[in-house]
């Protein structure tokens, strides 16, 4: 190869340039997600791996052994998984027949009813909790109206497990008939009629047309409702019992009241390794559906 | 899927049958919207009926539905608390701060996202999900553990630092998707007619960007602004914002109305945000912050 001619070698050079600088601009929020996600992350694996429960270095499982071994620490998580399974069960349980309303519903009524559903979102987490400490606590307006009808054994649910699937249930309403209805919305009315007239009956329709075009939204709702109730803190917190406690509340008691950083350090890595699937459930998720987005414009 | 059924069909009817006008009028008949309503109206308009009450109550006592006495008593107590004379200023400046710089840190990047070509784009531009992935108090713990170590546990550096994190798929994703909307037509016929690059990002990419860099302003200060968590766990004890002062508030409860009335005033940005409801949801905003 001979010498270039130098306006090539010239936007070559500018190409180059280009790039870098397209690197640069992109590597400030690059740099912050990896110092406060991955290295602490990585960095509270790999710690809770190579030193035992002493501070003496070395690979060692002592300190996962020592949680398994508490039972206060075994009955947080399983408590957790428990409020994760039946809050999960009751948002779908609402949200499901929510979303197929908002989809197919038109009007006045189907107005005001999206407007409820998408209120939540403009309640802050913290303000939720106190509302409806207000609302379900002893002598709250519920206590009230109920025995304004005449029924007067109303039992709290302030400081049980049920408080706190009421006030997780009220947070992920919005997001979950959000991403739902998007999904319905892709299916069109003509798709379905056209199918019924080649002769499909219901549950063909529902198994082949409705099913495959909702399992991508049906996911995103799981997999971020799923580390949204594994990673809650403040519903937990404020909402319910003293004993036992979601992973979140236990944590923060063992980092901030016992100032026991390695032990909570610990728990943080169990709960990672259990999301671990389900985080990235998520991301494959949002990524397909990108990935396609972006073919088919 | 028994689920998915809002309401027994009528017979011989699936929900799902024929056009969307047999549905509505299945709908209509069942009166699912209007069960729905009402169940809805009481579950999420309920709880904030007894808070806004509460911070107007003087006295309310069991079984009223009402207050027995209307006042702004409380008002002037609660203001005068040293420790909310304290956060609140703080906590506006701290939401202003972290929006800031998170508008400094990721606009930039989110131009080259959507403007340049370079290998992994696409991938550094998904891994950002990340934010998303991990169960957010562990994640929470884990940073905290090192900022103890580094002695951050305490300090607002530290505070800023793990309230960033919060804001990067937000400020990334929606900028990117209003730069990869913006028509290149318009700005090529204007450097046609010879105006200077930096003249047409102004007058005519950044007008049209406009309002999708507002709402992700405007959402990325509500949402740092009511952050607790991060803010609770890195900041206390000598930070205190208000959202982790509303913690103490709500356990103590000497005094009801105090919870109530800061719970009304801190409302105040979320309310702005519903009135911009509607174009935030058409924009597709509002989910943006969860990656979709």
């Amino acid at each position: 190869m001979t010498t270039l001619p130098t306006s090539t070698s010239g936007s070559l050079w500018r190409q180059r340039r280009g790039l870098i600088l397209a690197y640069l601009l992109v590597a400030p929020p690059l740099l912050l997600m990896v110092l406060l996600i991955f290295v602490p992350a990585i960095q509270s694996i790999a710690r809770t791996l190579t030193t035992d429960t002493t501070g003496e270095a070395g690979l060692s499982f002592s300190r996962y052994i020592a949680f398994f071994q508490d039972p206060i620490s075994v009955s947080n998580l399983v408590f957790t998984f428990q409020v994760v399974f039946v809050t999960l069960l009751v948002i779908f349980i609402v949200c499901f027949p929510l979303a197929i309303y908002l989809r197919f519903a038109q009007g006045r009524i189907a107005g005001a009813v999206q407007i409820l559903v998408l209120f939540p979102l403009f309640v802050p987490g913290i303000i939720l909790c106190y509302a409806l400490i207000r609302f379900l606590g002893t002598r709250g307006t519920l206590e009230t109206v109920l025995s304004i009808f005449g029924f007067m054994d109303y039992s709290t649910p302030y400081l049980k497990p049920s408080a706190i699937i009421i006030g997780l249930v009220w947070e992920s309403i919005p997001f979950t008939v959000l991403v739902l209805t998007a999904g319905l919305r892709q299916i069109s009315d003509s798709l379905i009629e056209s199918a019924r007239d080649v002769g499909a009956n219901d549950l063909t329709i529902f198994r082949r047309i409705i099913l495959p075009l909702i399992t991508r939204p049906v996911l995103i709702a799981f997999s971020l409702n799923f580390l949204g109730i594994f990673g809650a803190y403040t519903v937990p917190y404020l909402l319910g019992p003293a004993a036992p406690q979601m992973m979140g509340v236990f944590m923060q008691q063992t980092f901030g009241q016992y100032r026991r950083p390695d032990e909570a350090e610990t728990q943080a890595v169990i709960t990672f390794l259990i999301c671990s699937v389900v985080g990235l459930l998520y991301v494959r998720t949002v990524a397909s559906q990108r990935i396609q987005q972006e073919d088919a414009e | 899927m028994t689920t998915i059924q809002p309401a027994a069909p009528l017979p011989g009817m699936s929900f799902w049958q024929g056009t969307r006008r047999s549905f509505t009028t299945m709908v209509r008949k069942n009166g699912f919207g209007l069960i729905a309503l009402v169940i809805l109206a009481l579950v999420i308009l309920g709880p904030l009926y007894s808070v806004v009450l509460w911070a107007f109550a003087e006295r309310w006592r069991y079984p009223s539905l009402i207050p027995n006495e209307f006042g702004l008593k409380f008002w002037e107590q609660t203001f005068s608390r040293a420790d909310i004379l304290e956060a609140l200023p703080f906590s506006i400046v701290l939401a202003l701060t972290v929006t800031a710089l998170s508008a400094v840190i990721c606009l930039p990047a989110s131009y080259a996202f959507a403007r340049m070509r370079f290998r992994g784009r696409q991938a550094l531009l998904l891994s950002f999900l990340a934010t998303n992935a991990f169960p957010r108090f562990g994640l929470y713990v884990s940073i905290a553990v090192i900022f103890f170590r580094l002695n951050l546990v305490g300090t607002v550096p530290g505070v800023i630092m793990i309230q960033l994190v919060n804001t990067l798929l937000l400020m990334i994703w929606i900028p990117t998707a209003a730069f990869q909307g913006v028509d290149r037509s318009l700005e090529e016929a204007a450097l046609d007619v010879g105006a200077s690059p930096l003249r047409v990002f102004i007058q005519i990419t950044l007008p049209m960007v406009m309002p999708a860099l507002a709402a992700a302003l405007l959402l990325t200060f509500v949402n740092t602004f009511y952050e607790a968590q991060g803010a609770l766990i890195v900041g206390l004890p000598r930070v205190v914002t208000m959202p982790v002062l509303m913690y103490s508030l709500i356990n103590s409860q000497l005094v009801v109305q105090y919870g109530a009335i800061v719970s009304v005033v801190l409302w105040l940005p979320s309310l702005l945000l519903l009135l911009m409801a509607q174009r935030l949801l058409r924009g597709g905003y509002l989910t943006a912050g969860f990656g979709v």
